[in-house]
């Protein structure tokens, strides 16, 4: 569950900090940078995936997020000048992606819970059995000849 | 918070940098975020390509156009309030003020109230004969009503909500009418202030300006004395780029 809160809670103190400064940015950058966010959106979607799964790279992951969001920048800023709505297929693409790495991390966390429920179940399960009359009077080794 | 730091587990190293990362983020999401405050200012700073894709069209300008015209009438209001408040220092400011005031009168930027008549003119209800350009109303019929009315002396007309001042044009344009270079269309209201009797008398002439529209289907005009009504200002541009003052009298 924190491998969302904690990047979530990242993402909100990254925009109260946004919200706060008082940016003077050219208009035609803030464009772009809707597009940008979206490819960093799709990034650290990704990125939370990956380490899920525990097949994170840092290198790959930091190397990504900025590429990806020179791309959509470029191909954005491209599509205005050969007027094809290119950002349509960026966001289509990154909407896609994000959606599929979200459906991903839920999938991952819900195994995980459903797991650590059946671990916590089966411990149950195994202090009941080996609750004997005896209370912890029969040692290990004893235990196992005695079932034998 | 001392549980999530006992419970640190190695597996978890990645954690610090998409949080890094997130806020970067969470940083240029708030960069791009644009408020209802904030739009007008933004659109502006944007390149004609971007423009066009961002507005989304019509409504987006009928917006701004609104917003702007509502701006002008509220200055034009404020700049008259300063106007008298400081004519009264002596005579002559004040005299100057009066010949300023009537002027803005006449030229129609101020809101006027009086007695006079409402001449409502409506695309036909029935079904259309062989002309079905007898059945609407056209930028003429509007035409034809302001002059009659001006040349029976209304002091102020206004059609759907634009003032008619010297410079006010009434066109077609398709399937529209256009008044101030603002679209309107039918019902066209056309109220104007002066005698109520003189008016009506004179929309009512015989083989007049409604004669046609009437014989056609007499439900396209409908004619109304009202006691007292106000009219707003002109909300349009007074800016001129070629006039420029002259002495009179030389050609």
């Amino acid at each position: 569950m924190k491998a969302i809160l904690i990047p979530l809670i990242a993402v909100l103190i990254g925009l109260a900090l946004g919200l706060i400064v008082n940016h003077p940015w050219n208009g035609v950058l803030g464009q772009y940078l809707a597009v940008a966010s979206l490819a960093g959106m799709d990034t650290v979607c990704g990125g939370i995936r990956s380490g899920q799964e525990g097949k994170f790279r840092t290198d790959i992951f930091i190397t990504g997020f900025i590429s990806n969001v020179l791309i959509a920048t470029l191909l954005s800023w491209i599509g205005d000048k050969i007027f094809i709505d290119l950002y349509l297929a960026v966001a289509l693409l990154l909407g896609w992606r994000i959606f599929t790495n979200l459906s991903l991390i839920r999938r991952s966390l819900v195994t995980e819970w459903h797991d650590k429920q059946e671990k916590v179940r089966s411990a149950k399960a195994l202090a009941k059995s080996s609750n004997s009359p005896l209370p912890g009077s029969i040692s290990a080794a004893q235990d196992a000849q005695n079932t034998f | 918070m001392k549980q999530l730091a006992t419970r640190y587990n190695p597996h978890d190293y990645w954690l610090l940098p998409v949080s890094i990362l997130a806020a970067v983020l969470g940083f240029m999401l708030a960069s791009a975020w644009v408020t209802q405050e904030s739009r007008p200012s933004r659109l502006g700073l944007l390149n004609p390509e971007q423009l066009g894709r961002v507005s989304s069209g019509p409504i987006d300008l009928q917006n701004q156009s609104q917003q702007l015209t509502q701006e002008v009438s509220k200055l034009r209001a404020e700049k008259t309030q300063l106007e008298n408040s400081i004519a009264h220092q002596n005579s002559s400011t004040s005299t100057l003020n009066q010949n300023l005031q009537e002027a803005q009168l006449f030229a129609g930027l101020t809101p006027v109230k009086g007695p006079g008549v409402v001449v409502t003119l409506s695309d036909s209800k029935k079904a259309p004969t062989a002309f079905i350009n007898d059945s609407i109303i056209h930028d003429g019929d509007v035409l034809r009503v302001v002059n009659e009315l001006w040349n029976a002396g209304a002091e102020a007309i206004d059609v759907n909500g634009n003032r008619v001042v010297g410079r006010t044009s009434i066109r077609c344009v398709g399937s529209t009418i256009m008044i101030n270079y603002r679209e309107i269309a039918s019902p066209v209201e056309v109220r104007a202030i002066g005698d109520s009797k003189t008016l009506i008398g004179a929309m009512n002439l015989p083989g007049g300006v409604l004669a046609a529209l009437r014989s056609n289907d007499p439900d396209m005009v409908q004619i109304d004395p009202v006691q007292d009504m106000v009219i707003e200002a002109y909300t349009g541009s007074t800016s001129h780029h070629f006039m420029q003052l002259a002495e009179s009298g030389k050609s």
